[in-house]
């Protein structure tokens, strides 16, 4: 790395050392000929002007003469005076011209002979170096063919190298290329999965609309369920009414069967009232008949007691009858006892009679007895009757009662019915209202519920046609994407089959490339076996190559002596064929300018005399021509003398400058103050072209001084292996040094700022060694960073980099070049690797160059 | 053969960073517009010797920002880094208005390179806070900016320590960038 960098800055210094030499010569013989050109320039335009513009001028003269008539009076006068002087100056300029002619034809001598000198000494000089050169190249040559036979050998080898690099790039070329292609496929390939997966999510989207308006089918099912179930509810109230209702109604039957019931047994126990009644009635006549027994009863007993008492006293006066009778008898009985017999008889009969009498009794007391039992069971029959009675009477009175109380209860009992039965009725009633709510309110329902049921019938059809709809749209999609789809597919697989067509081809190519490798790679063994089998010779050659790379090197050594004296004899050659030119040049000018000049004064002159001849109506004209013929001869005298003055004055300066030969040139003795501000002009310009040339040469050594701290600083690192060239480049620079100085000596004459050039590098060399270690060290560090960045930066910053590090570090137009190829190679993705030229590779192209 | 398909590459993977240039005196403060751009910070700086490069977005534009050390002794340098320059951004220090002049040398001389020919300008009349700031129009009469012909410019007067002038600023050349594509 730092070998090659020193090797580049030797090489640099090498470049670098006589360019100094070299570019203020080139500036320098710019300068002369601008300037020259300039005056003449100057001069030939006015020349040239005043004569292009003298019709016109005439024409505005014409104008002013007229105007100025008026004034020829006065003009006339002066006119006078002024052609005494006019002649007096003629004769001055015919003497001037005659002295300046002489002067010039002097120096045209002079210059003549000292150029067919120096000519013949240069021509003498040449030829020897010609000769010299000649012999020298025809020896060059013949070694060269000599080593241009043996490299074609090694030539044609590395032909066949670079020949295989070249197929093997172009193999890379074509894999770059194939992989390209494939990658641009894949890239498709990739593109259109991406579309078909895009499709599949629209196709997803569409799926999950789907099931989203199936779940809202599904929802209205569930609420069409849910009214369903609702109105099931509805109905079994309905129904759980109707049941209520017929309970309702039966127990009103039941009621009503009790009502009746109740009827009934209201005129049962009616009839049982009645019965009673009746049979209150019937015991009531009963009694009444019983009563009337009773009284018949009564009276039959008073009638039997009024019988038994009649016949008791008829008894008793049968008895008292019977008694009389008996005592009658008695008696008789006393009177008549025979009368006993009729007494027994009687006595039986009175016994008879006492016997029926006692019979009568007991009959009596019989009846008695009967009587009484009868009249006690008659009694008894009354009080048993009675008792009836009053027990009839208790039971009617408890009938009554029984009667009463139950009519009561009856009434109370229908009562309560009756409250019942209204209360039952109005229970029916309110249960029939209530019933009848309940039927408006169903009917409100069913209605309600119907509207709700056509309505989610209706959304539910409108819904399903709606889902039918969408289903449709998206089934219809669906096709279409499967359409597009099998179409995409179709072309994917056309895409695939021309892909694999292509692959085909490409696999194709790439066997027939194989093959071509193949083959190439039988060529490359065999040209290898030629190669080795040449190696063996090449190693020879490269023997003999070495044996002669050091006679050349030898010979170099001698070319590179012979070349500087070349150089330095061509150096020569080219100053003073300058030089020539330059004084050429001057010459030309100069005979321009004369030959101007003169032209100028003849045509003048003519003019003068043509217009002498017209006469004294434009003698103002004249006048005025003159005026400007003086001034044309005035500048001709100023030019003149410009020149020679500042001749004069380059070669002052260049004698004050160097301590040289002074060479005092003839100062022209008209010298004006404006000759002198002209002369200062020229003087300031000749500055600033110093200060100019300065500038470059304080960059050149900023240069030169920061090469030499990389020298010292490598020399510092390795000071044994560099001494020698260190010690080369310090001869090489006075070496280099010298014939410059020694060549802007010589030239008397021209260029001015050559030699303020040369002279003023020691100047700077002393005041600027302290003052520029500052902006060197910023320089040194401002390097660092930018070398920093650009190893750390990415390609793509560091490719912006490349100028900066270029100009910082010196390089070569190729070495950049190199640096921009590379960096392009690491950004871009395929292309093969640039080959740098003049570091890895010798080819044989390159090295002829370096020494021819 | 690479050239093709670099071209191709960048053809296929978008526009490429705009690049700018941040120039200036130095202590103009280029560095710390640069930081306050990226970072939107005020960062404590030392002098550049060498320079900063940082990649900022703005409205989607992506930049490569070149801050270029600003030192006499470096300031030469400069020209290698022209090429390929969509806009430079000159920092002009408003309140040094003894170097104006050095200012106005540098931009001419910048101006005149072939290669900013086709590259706007935006002139930043810094440090605005500063007491004895030259106001923008000064500083542009200063610069000689009103002379210019066949360039798109533009001056703002700006504060990187305060931040303010700098969003306006890159507003106008981010729409003159895009304008220009």
């Amino acid at each position: 790395m730092f070998a090659k960098l020193k090797k580049k800055i030797a090489e640099e210094a090498a470049t670098a050392t006589p360019r100094p030499g070299r570019l203020p010569r080139s500036y320098s013989k710019e300068s002369i000929t601008s300037v020259g050109a300039d005056s003449g320039d100057d001069f030939a335009s006015d020349g040239s002007s005043s004569r292009d513009d003298l019709s016109s001028q005439i024409l505005r003269r014409n104008d002013q003469i007229r105007k100025l008539e008026a004034r020829l009076s006065d003009y006339a006068e002066q006119l006078r005076l002024m052609q005494k002087t006019k002649e007096k100056l003629e004769i001055a300029l015919e003497k001037h011209q005659d002295s300046s002619m002489r002067k010039l034809q002097d120096q045209n001598e002079n210059f003549q002979a000292n150029r067919a000198k120096m000519a013949e000494g240069m021509a003498l000089a040449l030829e020897k170096k010609d000769q010299e050169w000649m012999e020298k190249m025809a020896a060059l040559e013949k070694e060269k063919s000599s080593l241009a036979a043996r490299l074609e050998q090694s030539l044609s080898l590395f032909q066949k190298r670079d020949e295989q690099d070249e197929l093997e790039g172009f193999q890379m070329q074509e894999l770059a290329k194939v992989k390209h292609m494939l990658l641009r496929k894949e890239e498709q390939l990739s593109q259109k999965e991406r579309e078909l997966k895009l499709r599949g999510e629209e196709l997803n989207t569409a799926r999950i609309t789907l099931t989203r308006t199936q779940d809202k089918l599904y929802e209205l099912g569930e609420e069409h369920e849910e009214t369903r179930s609702v109105n099931a509810q509805l109905r079994a109230h309905r129904d759980k009414l109707l049941s209520e209702k017929e309970e309702a109604e039966r127990r009103i039957s039941d009621l009503e069967a009790r009502e009746e019931e109740l009827q009934q047994l209201i005129q049962q126990v009616s009839e049982d009232f009645q019965k009673a009644q009746r049979e209150a009635r019937s015991l009531q006549k009963s009694m009444e008949s019983l009563q009337s027994e009773h009284d018949e009863l009564k009276l039959q007993h008073e009638q039997h007691k009024g019988k038994a008492a009649v016949t008791e006293e008829e008894r008793e006066r049968l008895l008292a009858n019977l008694q009389e009778k008996v005592l009658s008898l008695e008696r008789r009985l006393e009177a008549n006892l025979s009368q006993d017999e009729h007494l027994q008889e009687l006595l039986k009969e009175k016994s008879s009679l006492e016997q029926r009498l006692e019979e009568a009794r007991g009959e009596l007391l019989e009846e008695r007895t009967n009587h009484t039992t009868a009249v006690s069971s008659l009694e008894a029959q009354i009080s048993r009757l009675n008792t009836n009675m009053s027990e009839l009477q208790t039971l009617l009175r408890h009938k009554d009662d029984s009667s009463r109380s139950y009519r009561e209860r009856t009434d109370a009992q229908i009562a309560d019915l009756e409250q019942r039965l209204n209360d039952s009725s109005e229970r029916l009633r309110s249960l029939e209202a209530q019933l009848e709510e309940k039927k408006t309110q169903r009917e409100q329902l069913q209605a309600e519920w119907a509207k709700e049921r056509e309505r989610l019938q209706q959304q539910v059809s409108t819904q399903r046609q709606r889902g039918l709809e969408k289903t449709a749209k998206l089934e219809e999609e669906m096709l279409a994407l499967q359409r597009e789809r099998e179409a995409e597919i179709s072309s994917h697989q056309d895409n695939m089959r021309l892909l694999e067509e292509q692959k085909a081809s490409l696999l194709k190519d790439r066997a027939e490339m194989e093959n071509t490798v193949q083959k190439l790679s039988l060529e490359l063994e065999n040209s290898k076996s030629e190669l080795n089998s040449r190696q063996t010779v090449s190693v020879e050659i490269a023997k003999a190559l070495e044996e002669t790379r050091k006679q050349r090197e030898e010979l170099q050594q001698q070319v590179n002596k012979m070349s500087e004296s070349a150089h330095r004899a061509e150096q020569e050659v080219c100053r003073l064929s300058e030089q020539v030119g330059v004084k050429e040049a001057e010459l030309s000018s100069l005979r321009e300018e004369l030959q101007t000049a003169l032209s100028g004064l003849s045509s003048l002159q003519a003019e003068c005399e043509v217009l002498h001849t017209e006469a004294e109506e434009k003698e103002a004209q004249i006048e005025l021509l003159r005026q400007e013929i003086l001034t044309h001869t005035q500048h001709a005298d100023t030019n003149q003398s410009k020149e020679s003055d500042a001749q004069g004055e380059v070669e002052s300066v260049m004698a004050q400058l160097q301590d040289e030969e002074v060479c005092v040139s003839e100062q022209n003795g008209s010298v004006t103050a404006g000759d002198v501000d002209e002369l200062q002009k020229a003087n300031k310009e000749l500055e600033q072209q110093l200060s100019e040339k300065n500038k470059t040469i304080k960059q050149l050594q900023q240069r030169l001084a920061e090469l030499k701290r990389t020298l010292q600083k490598e020399l510092k690192l390795k000071p044994d292996a560099d001494s020698e060239s260190k010690e080369k480049l310090q001869e090489g620079k006075p070496t280099s040094e010298a014939p410059v100085l020694s060549a802007a000596s010589t030239p008397a004459l021209g260029s001015g700022p050559g030699p303020g050039l040369t002279t003023h590098p020691s100047q700077i060399k002393v005041t600027n060694s302290s003052d520029l270690t500052d902006t060197r060290e910023i320089n040194f560090e401002y390097l660092k960073h930018v070398v920093l960045k650009f190893m750390s930066s990415r390609e793509a910053e560091a490719y912006q980099l490349i100028r900066a590090v270029s100009v910082l570090l010196h390089f070569t137009r190729e070495e950049e070049d190199m640096l921009k190829q590379t960096l392009e190679y690491k950004m871009s993705w395929f292309g093969s690797k640039p080959t740098p030229k003049g570091i890895v590779r010798p080819s044989i192209s390159g090295t002829p160059s370096s020494w021819m | 053969m690479g050239g093709f398909f670099s071209s191709l590459f960048s053809g296929l993977f978008g526009t490429r960073e705009m690049r700018i240039l941040i120039l200036g005196l130095d202590g103009a403060g280029k560095t710390t517009i640069l930081y306050r751009l990226q970072v939107g910070e005020v960062v404590t700086t030392i002098p550049t010797i060498g320079f900063n490069v940082e990649t900022v977005t703005y409205k989607n534009l992506k930049f490569q920002v070149w801050d270029l050390g600003g030192q006499t002794s470096i300031r030469p340098y400069w020209r290698c880094y022209y090429s390929n320059t969509d806009a430079v951004i000159y920092v002009v220090d408003s309140s040094d208005r003894d170097r104006m002049g050095i200012s106005k040398s540098e931009l001419v001389a910048m101006l005149e390179e072939e290669e900013l020919k086709k590259a706007i300008l935006v002139v930043f009349a810094n440090k605005q806070d500063m007491e004895q700031a030259m106001t923008p129009t000064e500083v542009a009469n200063s610069l000689g900016l009103p002379a210019l012909k066949d360039r798109k410019w533009q001056i703002f007067k700006t504060s990187a320590t305060k931040g303010t002038g700098l969003d306006e600023a890159m507003e106008w050349l981010v729409e003159s960038l895009k304008s220009r594509q």
